[in-house]
């Protein structure tokens, strides 16, 4: 696609989905090798301005950090893979978000990734969900109980009172207070 | 192009409000700038630069409409405040920082900009202590500029000084990256004035603070004040998680200590990288930028995206256990953070707006 054609393009998508003004011309302002590959992105997952907006910032601060294009971040392998899973449009938008999360923020992500697995050593019951604070901007852990009866209650509360014992518990809130 | 060091700033060119030609600032900045073009304008809206960095380049001498004493902006809903009091006797700095937060707040009005009538800031002043006798105030006019960098120009420090040292419930804190101090040196601050400076590691004054001089200027500076009889106070704000930033940090402590009086620091603050959403995007428009975007900032509560929080934790905890191992009288704080945070931190969180009258009550 000529420098042209790619501009054309764009303005193209950007007017079928309404996208502001100022959206488009940050885009006309890219190369065409970088406004291409989001544009490809875009119609793939027929995203709207901010749907667009927030892949396209992680990956333009991962390019400045690698010193890289913005199409190489997002033909890299994480995000390529993500993009060929079979999935329905919005499954498969989270699955590049959360690939283009874990690019841009690697330390945070495996500190995430650790606690999940501390979680999934505690073998709760799946009448518990242990939620972790969003972007782990805090140390609350959250708690949720499903009982349909007393006695899966009482399991539900047997299992964490196990798990506030165990080893993982403890790391839990040490990784959450600080990090590693 | 790359901004310079800036021992003693020079702008390229001056605008002068004409009611205010005559006044006695105005008369010291063109004693000092004899070579430099001034204009004399009515409407200064003609000063005001379309770019940032051209701003930076200008210097308007007006007249302050409006109040001077303000709270720190950064007393917002959820963090602990520290109760500080900012007095505007200039807006924007000729510094360039890539992390400073006046690329987004004086966005439309980017020109270096001095008072002629701080006089009018200084009775403000003295209404509110003499209205609270109990209670005891920090006010710093390095907020929304470079508390001396002008100094020079505009000598601002000789009627700043002499008024609060005359002040029994106030201390001022002139903020500093510049080393222009020769003013202080022969006035007596009768312990009601601080100087402090924002330091960084080497590494990060070097790509993210343009313009300004090497941290081993600031310490001389520093030095110089701490003999004429002040205290000195240094605020390690933005921290920024650079690779290496254990060395970077743990260095320039080491630097900044070696020579001075570590009984006559007043305070020492940390305060963690903060970004909002405008000021990201004002930073994204800016041609020259360094590492800063790729830090790993994530939103809080308060809009403003930071490092998470395991992590300025750790920043803080390192930082303080450096500090301590100088001289563990020094007193701390943490700047713009939950009170969850310096629990963790320090093991309590002070109640709300206690920390100006502990840093003030411990200079005595």
């Amino acid at each position: 696609m000529t420098d042209s054609e790619a501009q054309t393009a764009i303005r193209a998508y950007a007017g079928a989905r309404n996208y502001s003004a100022a959206t488009t011309e940050r885009w006309l302002r890219l190369d065409a090798g970088d406004g291409g590959a989001l544009l490809q992105l875009a119609a793939e997952l027929r995203l709207g301005e901010n749907q667009l907006r927030d892949l396209w910032d992680w990956a333009e601060e991962t390019a400045e950090r690698d010193g890289v294009t913005l199409h190489h971040v997002l033909a890299a392998e994480p995000i390529g893979a993500a993009r060929a899973r079979k999935l329905g449009r919005n499954d498969k938008l989270k699955a590049i978000k959360a690939a283009l999360r874990r690019l841009r923020f690697p330390q945070l992500t495996d500190v995430e990734d650790r606690l999940a697995d501390l979680v999934r050593t505690m073998q709760l019951p799946r009448t518990v969900r242990v939620a972790l604070p969003e972007h782990l901007e805090g140390d609350q852990v959250r708690i949720e109980i499903t009982a349909t009866s007393k006695t899966a209650w009482r399991t539900a509360a047997a299992a964490l009172l196990a798990a506030a014992e165990s080893p993982a518990c403890t790391e839990l809130f040490t990784l959450l207070g600080e990090a590693p | 192009m790359t901004l310079g060091r800036l021992r003693r700033w020079v702008p390229d060119a001056v605008w002068i409000e004409r009611s205010e030609d005559n006044s006695a600032l105005t008369r010291r900045v063109r004693a000092r700038l004899p070579e430099i073009p001034v204009y004399v304008v009515d409407d200064l809206s003609v000063a005001e630069p379309g770019d940032f960095a051209a701003g930076k380049r200008r210097l308007v001498v007006q007249r302050h409409r409006g109040t001077f004493l303000q709270h720190c902006p950064a007393g917002t809903t959820g963090m602990v405040c520290c109760n500080y009091l900012v007095m505007s006797s200039a807006s924007n700095c000729p510094f360039d920082c890539s992390y400073c937060f006046l690329q987004d707040y004086l966005t439309n009005n980017p020109a270096v900009k001095v008072f002629t009538n701080v006089a009018d800031g200084l009775s403000e002043v003295d209404a509110v202590l003499r209205a609270h006798p109990e209670r005891t105030f920090r006010i710093g006019t390095g907020e929304l500029a470079d508390s001396l960098a002008l100094d020079h120009l505009t000598d601002l420090s000789s009627e700043l000084v002499p008024f609060f040292a005359d002040r029994a419930n106030a201390v001022l804190e002139l903020k500093t990256k510049s080393d222009c101090v020769d003013n202080l040196l022969c006035l007596d601050p009768k312990d009601r004035v601080v100087v402090s400076w924002s330091v960084n590691a080497p590494v990060i004054v070097a790509v993210e603070e343009a313009g300004t001089i090497p941290l081993e200027d600031r310490v001389a500076a520093a030095a110089r004040v701490q003999a004429a009889g002040y205290k000195v106070g240094f605020h390690f704000d933005p921290l920024i998680a650079h690779d290496g930033w254990e060395d970077g940090y743990r260095d320039a402590i080491d630097l900044i200590f070696r020579g001075l009086d570590t009984g006559r620091v007043a305070w020492v603050s940390l305060g963690s990288l903060r970004m909002t959403p405008r000021l990201k995007a004002a930073i994204k428009a800016r041609p020259l930028r360094g590492q800063l975007l790729a830090t790993e900032l994530v939103p809080g509560a308060d809009g403003k995206e930071r490092v998470w929080r395991g992590l300025r934790v750790k920043m803080y905890r390192r930082l303080l256990e450096w500090l301590r191992q100088v001289d563990d009288r020094m007193p701390l704080y943490i700047c713009m953070e939950p009170a969850g945070v310096w629990e963790k931190v320090f093991g309590e969180a002070p109640p709300d707006r206690t920390v100006a009258q502990r840093l003030v009550a411990e200079l005595r």
